[in-house]
């Protein structure tokens, strides 16, 4: 029997992609999609904040409802939220898409707090599937982009072949265990782990995570699609995509009890070559989105830190990471969003002078960008503190050594930008940027939680502690 | 000997004693600035309580066969505590009572000395900081306050000489006294350093009674780093040439802070942790010497100054560098002896120098002495008594002191300090009435006494009565030598107090007459062409006014050794070593950036085969390793 009161949150997601379905059978009117969308994202907010403490199991133990699920869904649906929020100025996307547009965004929200509460290997492909179809659909949405569909296509591509890798590995790991089910394989997995089956299977059945969370190899999609993307999808994938990817991410690392030296070296590579790819490629970069894209490759890089230490300190410092990031990544791309003209792309000498134009804006950009970088009293600051006292704990103090020499390579870029929002005079006078009142409130919320998070993270750590304590053996 | 809480009413008069100036500082930095006469009024009378504390507590504790302390903790980090508190002995007592006396009785002479200068309120508020300052610093009971203390007073002493910010030559002295001090402060804080880490503790009575955990070596280190903050702020040899130049503040502050007090908390400080500095004998030697080489130095720059106050400036290194023979010597209570009759007749000499200078507009004292400075009859009274007192002339305050000094240094085990001894009485003598004569006995009357003040506001009776009272202690202080050194003297294995050679108790006042008469020969009979011996050899001369070229040397170590070569070294490395590695590091991670950025460019087919053989080369690898 299913208790269906668990599922109210989903079914509510469902019932306001509806509400947009049939706003795309008539004609576009972009003002009621955008007021119908702030409020149903609003109150869907609301409503998963409001059962974070739903418990239980449904649909025959496949859907788990538990604390770690609820919360993510409630940060998926802050991702959710604060996305619909940027979307006053949707002039990347064709008037008359605009419903289509809010309707995808629903459906991929859906799909992502499906993710987080499946614990079976085959409602994880099936949610992880519907979440990207959307998303792929959604990065082509942007109205004259010079290289038409090529980007979106490449990330559907990519994300084609990474499911089908991770599905060989569903496959792999199904035959050997002759069960999908995760509460099931939990007993097992840790002590079959370095039978060649199990290790092949289990290891490629990340690829499709990796991708998700664009951890290297998979993450080569990124900078194409960031940069083909509407602003505020790609500020959707930065943000609630990327929480969806920790909680599914920590979820099946967790599966192997921590205690496989072969799964943690293939992570931790991964883990290094994310952040040293990303950050690098991230210094060469003109353009914004597709800097911000390559930065999020590194910080998936340093999330990795905290995923393969596989003890309380970890978790704990991955989903921290994953709320820190998506703050601080969502307050770039409000900047973003602002800073260009009619949805353009901009570069980083677009923003020169931003101190003047908006001043709030500009802190609000400082302070993502100390956090970023990792400088106190950031709630980034605070995120990679944890993730690196995992790391130490478990004895890895060379990996924390080689990510700090990437906090340092990264520190180049992000100064750069922020050396274009203060120093740089610019070259003829812009106009100055309108900051309406409630987005100037949004921004100061941003700049509180960005701080306070540096300075009172314990409240938050405490909760992502909870979270974490059904994970560990 | 152990230590004993302070009663409360001790306590009490202890704290109000310090923090009283200090509340007058803060009124009147932040209400009175601009109301003269309140913040007058305000400082003086602070100074007054703290004048009527000190000698409450004096009276009260006279008898005192144990040291008092108390303390309370003011911050506290794992273990170590820093504490604030009162250490009452004998020492710090006397202290107290003569550093408030003193800034009690140069207040009130600045009232009419200061009387129409623009910041008249920001003068007193300073004063009032610096009579905390020194309050604070004479009543610690361990370094660690000692150290905040001493460099609060450095401070006050900075704003006071560059009082008259106006002028160039007095904001450049004040850098140079605090910057000069500071480079003694910088060795201190080492010391202290030491003393925390090594030793463990910076409680005085800990260090004194030897409860510490340092080796002998380490003991001469510490001491000897401690050493330079006492050379730095009594302007001893060689940290000793900013004393003269700090006489641009107005004349109470020179008598107050740069002779009576502040420059005596170097020796203070030394008196303070006399027994631990006698535990190693490399440390005694070291202050004799120095004190020596200040005493005889400072003197032959005082045969040949024409600048009034320049000679009481270098007159006050001597003398300190007496108080700190005696106390090298193990003449502790000789030395402690020594700076209290010193604080009185200098303050005296200061404060008579400061009527004259201020009724006459110069500094000069043979333009004061064309000009008619003995007419001013109770100026001239009072300074000729303050000069015998220095000079070591029976039954003046400064005989006694001096004779207690003698008898420490005949102690030694070497003859050779005691003759540097007897020659600095001589020179005291030489240089001290070659002044007072040259004022009493113009050769060349200015043409009519049209000099008494150029516009300037004639000496004011509060300031006459100063002087009196200050002449009278100068007189009478002589003759409470023996009770007075009873009290002080400490059960030491190293003081030799007490000590009588009467040769060397002979010799000094026989010196010092013949010093006079010297003086007399050269400046004071009329036959004489005010020419003193040193200035007729000319190179002689030359080296005695040009401060033994100290300065120069100085200009010379900041100029080649720090600047040209330590601080031009270190940017070199910088420019050169430092950021050519940074600049090549930074250039090879930005093109490897490059290199990545432009492989994110390829085509679906490459990129896709790189992800797929890395998951599928991963597991394989792993699966054989």
């Amino acid at each position: 029997m299913t208790d269906w009161i668990l599922f109210i949150p989903e079914l509510y997601t469902l019932a306001a992609g509806g509400v947009f379905f049939f706003f795309c059978l008539g004609r576009g009117r972009p003002g009621r999609d955008y007021a119908a969308a702030m409020m149903l994202s609003a109150a869907g907010l609301v409503l998963t904040v409001c059962t974070a403490g739903f418990e239980g199991l449904v649909f025959e133990g496949v859907y788990q409802v538990d604390l770690y699920s609820q919360v993510f869904k409630a940060l998926i649906y802050s991702g959710f939220f604060l996305t619909v929020c940027l979307c006053a100025d949707l002039s990347g996307v064709d008037k008359a898409r605009h419903s289509e547009f809010y309707l995808l965004l629903c459906l991929s929200t859906l799909a992502m707090m499906l993710l987080a509460s499946s614990v079976h290997l085959l409602t994880i492909y099936i949610s992880l599937e519907i979440s990207s179809y959307s998303l792929y659909v959604l990065v082509y949405f942007r109205r004259g982009y010079p290289k038409g569909a090529a980007p979106a296509f490449q990330y559907f591509v990519f994300g084609a072949a990474s499911s089908a890798v991770m599905l060989f590995g569903f496959a792999l790991v199904y035959g050997a265990f002759g069960t999908a089910h995760m509460a099931e394989l939990m007993g097992q997995v840790p002590a079959r782990i370095n039978e060649p089956v199990v290790f092949t299977g289990f290891v490629l059945s990340l690829s499709g995570f990796f991708f998700k969370l664009a951890v290297f190899p998979f993450h080569l999609w990124a900078p194409d699609a960031y940069e083909a993307a509407p602003h505020q999808v790609s500020a959707y994938i930065a943000t609630a995509s990327k929480v969806a990817a920790i909680a599914i991410l920590v979820r099946m690392i967790a599966l192997t009890g921590g205690q496989s030296d072969r799964v943690a070296w293939v992570l931790i590579f991964v883990s290094v070559a994310s952040m040293t790819a990303g950050n690098l490629a991230a210094m060469a970069q003109k353009d914004i989105k597709r800097l911000l894209a390559f930065s999020s490759v590194a910080h998936a890089g340093y999330v990795m830190i905290g995923i393969l230490s596989a003890n309380a300190m970890g978790y704990t410092g991955a989903i921290f990471y994953g709320l820190s990031l998506m703050v601080m990544k969502f307050t770039c791309f409000m900047v973003v969003v602002k800073a260009a003209d009619g949805g353009r792309n901009i570069k980083t000498d677009a923003l020169a002078g931003l101190h003047q134009r908006a001043p709030v804006l500009a802190l609000a950009l400082l302070l993502a960008l100390f956090g970023l970088a990792g400088i106190p009293p950031t709630i980034g600051f605070t995120a990679k503190l944890l993730v690196f006292k995992a790391a130490m704990e478990q004895g890895l103090l060379w990996l924390v050594i080689i990510a700090m020499l990437n906090v340092v390579i990264s520190l180049y870029y992000y100064l750069g930008v922020l050396k274009a929002a203060y120093f740089t005079a610019p070259a003829s006078q812009p106009r100055a940027i309108a900051v309406s009142l409630p987005f100037r409130l949004l921004a100061l919320a941003m700049i509180v939680f960005m701080v306070a998070g540096g300075l009172y993270p314990r409240y938050m750590t405490a909760l992502a502690g909870a979270m974490t304590a059904g994970l560990l053996p | 000997m152990l230590l004993q809480p302070v009663p409360e009413i001790s306590l009490f008069l202890a704290w109000a004693a310090a923090v009283v100036p200090l509340a007058a500082f803060g009124l009147i930095l932040v209400f009175l600035r601009g109301l003269p006469r309140a913040a007058a009024g305000t400082s003086v009378a602070a100074a007054a309580v703290s004048l009527i504390c000190a000698v409450c507590l004096l009276v009260r504790h006279l008898g005192m066969d144990a040291p008092l302390q108390s303390s309370v903790t003011w911050m506290a980090s794992g273990d170590f505590e820093i504490a604030v508190g009162v250490l009452l002995d004998p020492l710090s007592l006397v202290m107290l009572v003569i550093v408030t006396c003193i800034a009690f009785l140069v207040q009130v002479y600045s009232l009419g000395y200061m009387a129409g200068d623009a910041g008249y309120g920001r003068y007193f508020g300073f004063m009032s900081l610096f009579a905390w300052a020194m309050a604070g610093l004479v009543l610690a009971p361990n370094i660690l306050q000692v150290f905040i203390f001493w460099e609060l007073v450095g401070v006050s002493s900075y704003l006071l000489i560059g009082f008259w910010y106006e002028k160039f030559s007095a904001t450049r002295a004040g850098k140079k006294a605090f910057i000069m001090t500071r480079a003694g402060d910088t060795l201190f804080f080492w010391g202290w350093l030491i003393l925390l880490v090594w030793g463990g503790t910076l409680q005085i009575f800990e260090l004194n009674s030897g409860a510490h955990g340092l080796s002998s070596a380490m003991t001469t280190a510490s001491a000897l780093l401690v050493f330079g903050g006492i050379i730095g702020k009594s302007a001893q040899f060689p940290l000793m040439t900013w004393l003269p130049d700090a006489m641009e503040g107005p004349t109470p502050v020179s008598a107050l802070l740069h002779s009576a007090t502040m420059v005596a908390a170097g020796v203070f400080l030394l008196g303070r942790l006399f027994p631990f500095f006698s535990q190693s004998d490399t440390v005694m030697t070291v202050c004799m010497a120095v004190g020596t080489v200040s005493m005889l130095l400072s003197a032959t720059m005082a045969m040949v100054s024409r600048d009034i106050k320049q000679v009481w400036a270098y007159s006050t290194i001597s003398q300190l560098g007496f108080m700190i023979m005696a106390l090298g010597a193990g003449g502790y209570a000789a030395g402690i002896f020594h700076l209290t009759t010193h604080a009185g007749f200098k303050a005296l000499l200061f404060l008579c120098a400061g009527v004259l200078i201020h009724a006459h507009d110069t500094n000069d004292m043979f333009v004061i002495g064309r000009a008619g400075g003995r007419r001013m009859k109770t100026a001239m009274v009072c300074m000729t008594a303050g000069a015998l007192a220095l000079a070591g002339i029976w039954p003046f305050s400064g005989f006694f002191s001096k004779e207690a000094i003698m008898g420490a240094l005949a102690a030694a085990d070497n003859p050779v300090w005691l003759f540097c001894g007897l020659a600095g009485v001589f020179l005291t003598a030489y240089y001290t009435f070659r002044l007072i004569f040259i004022i009493l006995f113009p050769r060349t009357q200015a043409a009519g006494a049209n000099s008494h003040g150029h516009g300037s506001v004639p000496a004011s009776a509060a300031m006459y009565a100063v002087l009196v009272i200050l002449a009278v202690i100068t007189l009478a202080a002589g003759f409470f030598a023996q009770g007075f050194q009873d009290f002080i003297s400490i059960h030491s294995p190293h003081a030799k107090d007490g000590h009588t050679a009467f040769l060397a108790h002979i010799a000094s006042p026989v010196l010092a007459v013949a010093g006079i008469f010297a003086a007399w020969m050269q400046f004071g009979r009329s036959a004489s062409d005010q020419v003193g011996f040193a200035e007729k050899i000319g190179p002689v001369g030359r080296l005695f006014a040009s401060r033994w070229y100290l300065d120069h040397v100085y200009a010379w170590i900041t100029d080649r050794v720090l600047d040209r070569g330590i601080a031009e070294g270190a940017r070199r490395t910088e420019n050169r070593v430092i950021e050519g590695a940074l600049a090549m590091i930074t250039g090879w991670v930005v093109i490897c950036g490059r290199m990545a950025a432009g492989w994110h460019r390829a085509m679906i087919q490459p990129k896709l085969m790189v992800a797929v053989a890395v998951m599928f080369g991963l597991t394989l690898i792993l699966l054989v390793v």
